[in-house]
């Protein structure tokens, strides 16, 4: 149907990457393709009017620099131009000096303020913080019994009254109740709400005025359309919040809302949520995702996803190992279960650069989760030997034995060790230094 | 954009093709019967019990007593009064100032009010087809309103030619082709098949679109014996939301264990409403993304499981799209349609600023009706599509 902003992005500018001169002409097609990228993304409007008139301006202007080719110099600029929409660097969450610090949540129905909740506790309390849930939406059937489902599964108590009392008593109440037991992060889950309707907004604003909250993050769902200005101003009015979520990432919405938010209320996107798992849920590094969205790659993030799961000098071992071509099944499966730990495939393919272009072709389904699943279910049928030795497993009888073993056939596990030693001839190749022609195959593919 | 709720349901095989008042003359006699009236849907909203009471064994008298102490959110009463023409419900809705459809004006009032008069300045000032900035205006409101580059362009493209080779000169007549046409691009079978026994149906959506909250509304207004199926047992407290759905219209719920397979909970409802002589089963999914191709072969099981156990069914598939999306409604309209072959849009969540212009896209581009609006959070809140009312709200009164 149509390309992600991306993909759109890159094929607009590949005319311009190519020629020497950067012509009016160029830059005026470049533009007009921006423009309709953008929109097709969801950016509003107005955003997109004066975002693809600074980009004009500048490419047009004096701007030459020596290191750069014209068009390499657009790219620039129109990452520079969203990077600095988005709100320029991530915005970490500051804690109060005198606990608890009390987050609000708010935000339009079913945009996922529970389940942020629940996500943002076990964040701050990977952050060594001590988590408390009080749940003020009163208003939606068995709302108050997600969040208790949600705290129980995290172990973070949860302040119920049930659906009688007035929001802004149970989260007075409930902040109050935190503070007495010591618990020094305090999340106030709100109910979901419409802009237009006053009594609610006027509760929401009761309900900031008697919690005096820290921080207050408006949750919005990345797929908002060209409304999401409206939305952001009606809540910056009543509940003046001063950072958002941006929910549901892991969907292949383009997320334009999400800057011309940012750049109508001024506020910052902290928090990116991106799938069912409550592990899912980081900052929000805009200078990354400009880069993300032209298809460059989140070379950052990929690194410090990775970081955060393995240990650094077992990792540096493994890399070593990889390049020596000593790699065997008994490190695969370690890595596969690292690969596992850090989130579902696709979202990681989508962070290195210029998989997004090479991939276009390619079918993502393929990538599934439950491949990997088979694979480790073979590598786990092979007896510690098989693993460390490859070249065993060219004996048929012990390839049967293994998809016996794992419930595969003889030609899965035969392609497996084919694919396999396709990837150790890559690595050290890579090793030496000299790139491969051609990535092989993966064996999860 | 709402209809009346007459003539919703198609209890018939056949689809009628009759015009409006015939039909209605025709479907008289026996909606009284079947069909929840306005008034008959206003009284068991009024006490929530009561036709339930009348309709259901005693045994399941004294649980519903027990809930009948707590009253119900009621919806505004005009809500679901029914003028006997169509049109003129219309107009009278129109000059009402209170109901959903005043709501719903209200409610777009900020927005439209600058859209709006940013158009009616545009026509006032038409000086003929040739009018470049005109149209650069129109394309303006339309992706203001979410109905996306491509479909804008159609309607547009579409609008100009049209124009020129009537050569139209008149702001007031321009105004009327530009409802005609984006009403054309709206039209579609807006009734729901209930014409089987049990009548299966399924619904699907990403989630937060209002699948649950949907299916609580719905069955308000489903002839006959409605029963529902808890087949989101993926979400915290999802089983529990529709339970008390089910709690207050007093029909029953199907369900298992959270973390269930959503399959087998489907397999269960299908068999209970076969056996317990249901008319209608609504089967309720988790939200998924229709990115995630595991959740989606899924739902592609739950599909398959309900067609095994009752061949035909799910007779209706329909898809809950929260009005406030932007582009990406498009694909998940695709997807889903791709995968439990969609008969129906639900557009949830109209009462906000969202003009729901992706509706327009999505019937021009992926050819699945709108069937059902839903304009607010009370029950009353959600109507019968009606493309030409759609089309005046997007351009409002100009």
């Amino acid at each position: 149907m149509f390309d992600t902003l991306g993909e759109r992005l890159n094929t607009a500018l590949d005319g311009v990457r190519g020629s020497g001169n950067l012509t009016e002409e160029g830059v005026k097609k470049v533009t007009r393709e921006i423009r309709l990228a953008l929109l097709e993304a969801d950016v509003n409007y107005g955003v997109v009017k004066e975002f693809v008139g600074n980009v004009r301006e500048r490419a047009t202007g004096a701007e030459v620099s020596k290191a750069l080719s014209p068009g390499q110099q657009v790219v620039k600029i129109v990452n520079e131009e969203l990077a600095s929409l988005m709100g320029g660097t991530a915005h970490k969450l500051s804690f109060a000096s005198r606990p608890p610090t009390v987050v609000m949540l708010a935000g339009l129905n079913g945009h996922g303020k529970t389940t942020t909740a629940g996500k943002l506790a076990l964040f701050v309390r990977k952050q060594g913080k001590n988590p408390y849930l009080v749940a003020c939406d009163t208003y939606r059937p068995a709302a108050i019994e997600q969040l208790q489902q949600i705290g129980k599964e995290l172990s973070v108590p949860v302040y119920t009254e049930g659906t009688e009392a007035k929001p802004e008593e149970i989260a007075e109440r409930g902040i109050k109740k935190a503070r007495d037991e010591g618990y020094d992060f305090v999340i106030v889950d709100t109910a979901g709400r419409q802009v237009l309707d006053m009594d609610m907004m006027e509760e929401i604003k009761r309900v900031r005025t008697a919690t005096k909250p820290h921080n207050v993050l408006l949750v919005l769902d990345v797929v908002t359309g060209q409304n999401a200005v409206e939305v952001a101003q009606a809540f910056q009015e009543y509940a003046d919040f001063d950072g958002m979520v941006l929910t549901k990432l892991d969907g292949d919405a383009r997320g334009g809302a999400a800057l011309s938010v940012v750049s109508v209320t001024e506020r910052p996107v902290r928090f990116a949520s991106e799938g069912e798992k409550m592990s899912e849920f980081d900052y929000f590094y805009p200078d990354r995702m400009a880069g993300r969205i032209l298809g460059m790659g989140d070379v950052m993030s990929l690194i410090e996803k990775a970081e955060a799961q393995v240990d650094k000098k077992e990792a540096e071992a493994q890399s070593k190992k990889l390049m020596s071509g000593k790699f065997t099944f008994e490190d695969f499966l370690q890595q596969m279960q690292m690969i596992k730990k850090m989130g579902p495939l696709s979202s990681l393919i989508g962070m290195i650069p210029g998989m997004n272009k090479q991939l276009q072709g390619a079918n993502l389904n393929d990538l599934d989760d439950k491949a990997l699943g088979r694979v480790e279910a073979m590598i786990t049928s092979m007896t510690v030997q098989e693993r460390r030795n490859a070249k065993l497993l060219q004996n048929p009888s012990r390839a049967r034995r293994i998809a016996r073993g794992s419930g595969s056939t003889q030609q899965d596990v035969q392609k497996l060790v084919k694919q396999f030693g396709e990837m150790q001839k890559m690595m050290r190749q890579m090793g030496k230094g000299g790139a491969p022609k051609r990535m092989p195959r993966m064996p999860f593919r | 954009m709402a209809r009346s709720w007459r003539n919703f349901f198609r209890k018939t095989e056949e689809p009628e093709q009759e015009t409006v008042q015939t039909a209605e003359e025709a479907e008289a006699p026996d909606s009284a019967e079947d069909v929840p009236t306005a008034e008959e849907v206003q009284a068991r909203q009024d006490t929530p019990q009561a036709t339930k009471v009348l309709e259901e064994e005693a045994a399941e008298e004294a649980l519903e007593e027990a809930e009948a102490g707590e009253p119900e959110v009621l919806p505004e009463p005009d809500v679901v009064e029914e003028a006997p023409d169509e049109e003129a419900a219309a107009e009278e809705q129109e000059v009402r100032s209170g109901g959903w459809f005043g709501r719903l004006r209200t409610g777009l009032k900020r927005s439209r009010e600058s859209m709006v008069g940013q158009l009616n300045a545009a026509i006032a000032e038409f000086r003929g087809t040739e009018d470049e900035e005109f149209w650069e205006r129109v394309e303006e409101i339309l992706i203001s309103s979410d109905v996306g580059v491509k479909t804008t362009g159609k309607l547009v493209g579409e609008l100009e030619q049209e124009a020129l080779e009537r050569n139209i000169t008149s702001g007031e007549q321009l105004r009327g082709l530009m409802l005609e046409h984006a009403e054309r691009m709206l039209e579609g079978p807006v009734e729901l098949d209930v014409s089987h026994k049990p009548t299966v149906i399924l619904m699907v959506g990403v989630n937060g679109t209002g699948k649950t909250t949907t299916i609580g509304k719905l069955v308000n207004f489903l002839p006959g014996k409605a029963m529902l199926a808890a087949g989101d047992t993926f979400r915290a407290a999802a089983i529990e939301q529709l339970q008390r759905w089910g709690e207050r219209v007093g029909a029953p719920v199907v369900t298992r264990e959270r973390g269930a397979d959503s399959a087998a909970v489907a397999h269960d409802a299908v068999e209970a409403a076969k056996r317990d002589g249901a008319d209608v089963l609504l089967i309720d999914t988790a939200g998924r993304l229709h990115t995630k191709v595991n959740l989606m072969a899924e739902l592609e099981k739950v599909r398959r499981v309900i067609e095994r156990q009752l061949p035909g069914a799910p007779h209706e598939v329909l898809l809950t799209v929260d009005a406030t999306t932007g582009q990406n409604g498009l694909r998940q309209a695709k997807m889903f349609n791709e995968v439990v072959n969609l008969t129906g849009i639900i557009l949830t969540k109209l009462d906000g600023t969202a003009k729901g212009g992706i509706a327009l896209a999505i019937a021009n581009e992926i050819g699945v009706p709108i069937k059902l609006i839903s304009v607010g959070e009370q029950v009353g809140d959600l109507h019968p599509f009606d493309p030409r009312e759609f089309a005046e709200a997007l351009f409002g009164e100009l």
